[in-house]
């Protein structure tokens, strides 16, 4: 049968037009073309790779931050708190100086009311004297002759003024 | 109402084909010198899916597009001329085509000698199947090409369109079947590959198309196939390594299998053969059947209008035309499986006869 026959002209033909074929493409046209395929996978599977990469780094960016929040937080507590004492121990400080120093004012005046008073006081006894030497000096103008009791009795007189103060 | 659509579409076709019949029919009647003879099935079918010497222009069944005839005659000297002048049975330099359908060489050049016998001579004429191999190439080297110009212009940029499906297709030929069958292999025998499988694959498409640029059965002739199949097959002996000879003289069978009757060995050496036989058949097969289902429901057609009258030719026009597209749909399938088959079994064979000792011998 004529199907079932290869014809020898077709065969020639078909072989030399496939070998053309072949060195054409085989030289201009498929490495190129497979290498530039390759070339190209290889930038994408590089490009996902470094995408990755930079995703990883960026969560581990955020975590970082994050972490760096948390820790400023607890310091700046831990820094309020610490400021909240040192203000109460301020105060309190303050406080106690404050007793101190108006008890040491009340003391002070204190000690020159006393002081005024002892003054007061010898400043009136040597009134006092001076009044009674007065006394005595015109008890004794005018009664020079009078009794020794009456003497005794303005000794009296004035030792009990005496112990009065 | 969505079916009624292809309804009235079918009805107008019958009805357009009856009157073309009819008129037809007229026609053989006014002229009954010109009144066409019974249908010859064998000689439609085999003349479509056979070579021929001109190209078949559509509408037209005298006007031939003409390719040259180089053949040798019997004293040795070449005759290149026009296929033109040997149409229509006429004789020149005495070379004439053969017209009986039923001789062996029908359809084929032949030499009338001075005494009368007729002789096939050397024949290199560019028929339509080399003339369809040629425009395949030339389209296969332009899609190629097409494409490595791209990327000469745009570098990694993702080629868009046609050059876009022809870079799938070379990553699913290439990167998805050569290289996980020949590994470290594969950048070699690539070449070879893609060649085969384009060109194959364009081949097979231009044969569905039924005008001009297409419509030769080229795959589907078992010349051609016979070529490819033989590439493959000198590449797998060529390049066999010393572990695939030894395989194949002295495979790993027990001693009995192959000494003192060599059985194996006999069994394995066929096989050199049969593989690229199998190549070389499937893809004729598969192609020439593909055309010939479309060429017979077509005939039908004309059977049927020839046994039972015009209006059941007419009817047959719906059903052939349906089951001719569906035919050609999947035969646009077959030419990507067939040309895929054939790529992927080129580089298993390949591969085989790449084998490297798989385990250490005692």
């Amino acid at each position: 049968m004529q199907l079932f026959t290869p014809e020898f002209g077709l065969a020639f033909w078909m072989f030399v037009a496939f070998l053309g074929l072949y060195f054409i493409l085989a030289k201009w046209g498929w490495p190129a073309i497979i290498k530039m395929m390759e070339d190209r996978a290889d930038l994408i599977d590089k490009g996902v790779a470094l995408s990755r990469e930079a995703q990883a780094q960026l969560d581990g960016a955020k975590a970082d931050r994050d972490k760096l929040i948390a820790e400023a937080r607890v310091e700046q507590a831990e820094i309020l708190r610490e400021a909240a004492k040192m203000r109460n121990q301020i105060v309190e400080d303050a406080k106690a100086q404050a007793t101190e120093e108006a008890q040491k004012v009340a003391e002070q005046a204190q000690l020159r009311i006393e002081q005024t008073r002892k003054e007061y006081e010898h400043q009136m006894r040597l009134e006092v004297t001076e009044v009674a030497l007065q006394i005595a000096e015109k008890v004794l103008r005018h009664q020079m002759e009078n009794d020794k009791a009456q003497q005794a009795l303005v000794e009296k007189y004035l030792a009990e003024a005496e112990n009065k103060n | 109402m969505k079916k009624l659509i292809p309804a009235i579409v079918a009805l107008v076709i019958v009805a357009l084909m009856a009157l073309g019949y009819m008129d037809a029919e007229h026609h053989s009647r006014l002229h009954p010198e010109a009144a066409s003879e019974p249908l010859n099935v064998k000689a439609t079918l085999f003349g479509h899916l056979g070579d021929a010497y001109g190209w078949e222009v559509p509408f037209n069944h005298s006007t031939r597009i003409p390719l040259p005839v180089i053949v040798r005659d019997h004293a040795g000297s070449w005759h290149v001329f026009s296929s033109d002048r040997v149409t229509g049975g006429a004789t020149y330099d005495g070379f004439k085509i053969v017209s009986d359908p039923d001789s062996e060489l029908s359809g084929k050049i032949v030499e009338v000698l001075d005494d009368g016998s007729e002789v096939r001579p050397w024949d290199l004429s560019i028929t339509k199947n080399v003339a369809c191999i040629f425009i395949a190439a030339l389209i296969v080297i332009a899609v190629v090409m097409s494409l490595r110009r791209w990327y000469d212009r745009e570098g990694m940029k993702a080629p868009r369109g046609g050059r876009g499906f022809v870079e799938l297709i070379v990553d699913f030929v290439y990167f998805d079947t050569i290289r996980p069958i020949m590994g470290k292999h594969a950048p070699r025998f690539a070449p070879y590959l893609l060649t085969a499988f384009f060109m194959i694959l364009t081949l097979n498409l231009l044969g569905l198309i039924v005008i001009f640029p297409g419509g030769a059965n080229v795959t589907g002739n078992i010349a051609v196939t016979m070529v490819l199949a033989l590439c493959t097959f000198a590449l797998t002996t060529f390049n066999g390594t010393r572990e695939y000879w030894k395989e194949i003289f002295w495979p790993e069978v027990p001693v009995w299998l192959k000494c003192p009757v060599p059985l194996m060995p006999f069994i394995e050496f066929l096989g050199i053969f049969t593989k690229p036989l199998a190549l070389m058949i499937r893809l004729f097969a598969n192609m020439m059947s593909g055309h010939m289902v479309v060429i017979v429901l077509v005939t039908f057609i004309f059977l049927f209008a020839q046994m039972f009258g015009t209006a059941v030719g007419g009817m047959t026009v719906v059903f052939s035309m349906a089951f001719s597209l569906f035919m050609l749909l999947l035969d646009t399938l077959i030419s990507f499986i067939q040309a895929y088959v054939f790529t992927l079994l080129s580089a298993l064979f390949i591969s085989m006869a790449l084998v490297e000792p798989h385990h250490v011998s005692e």
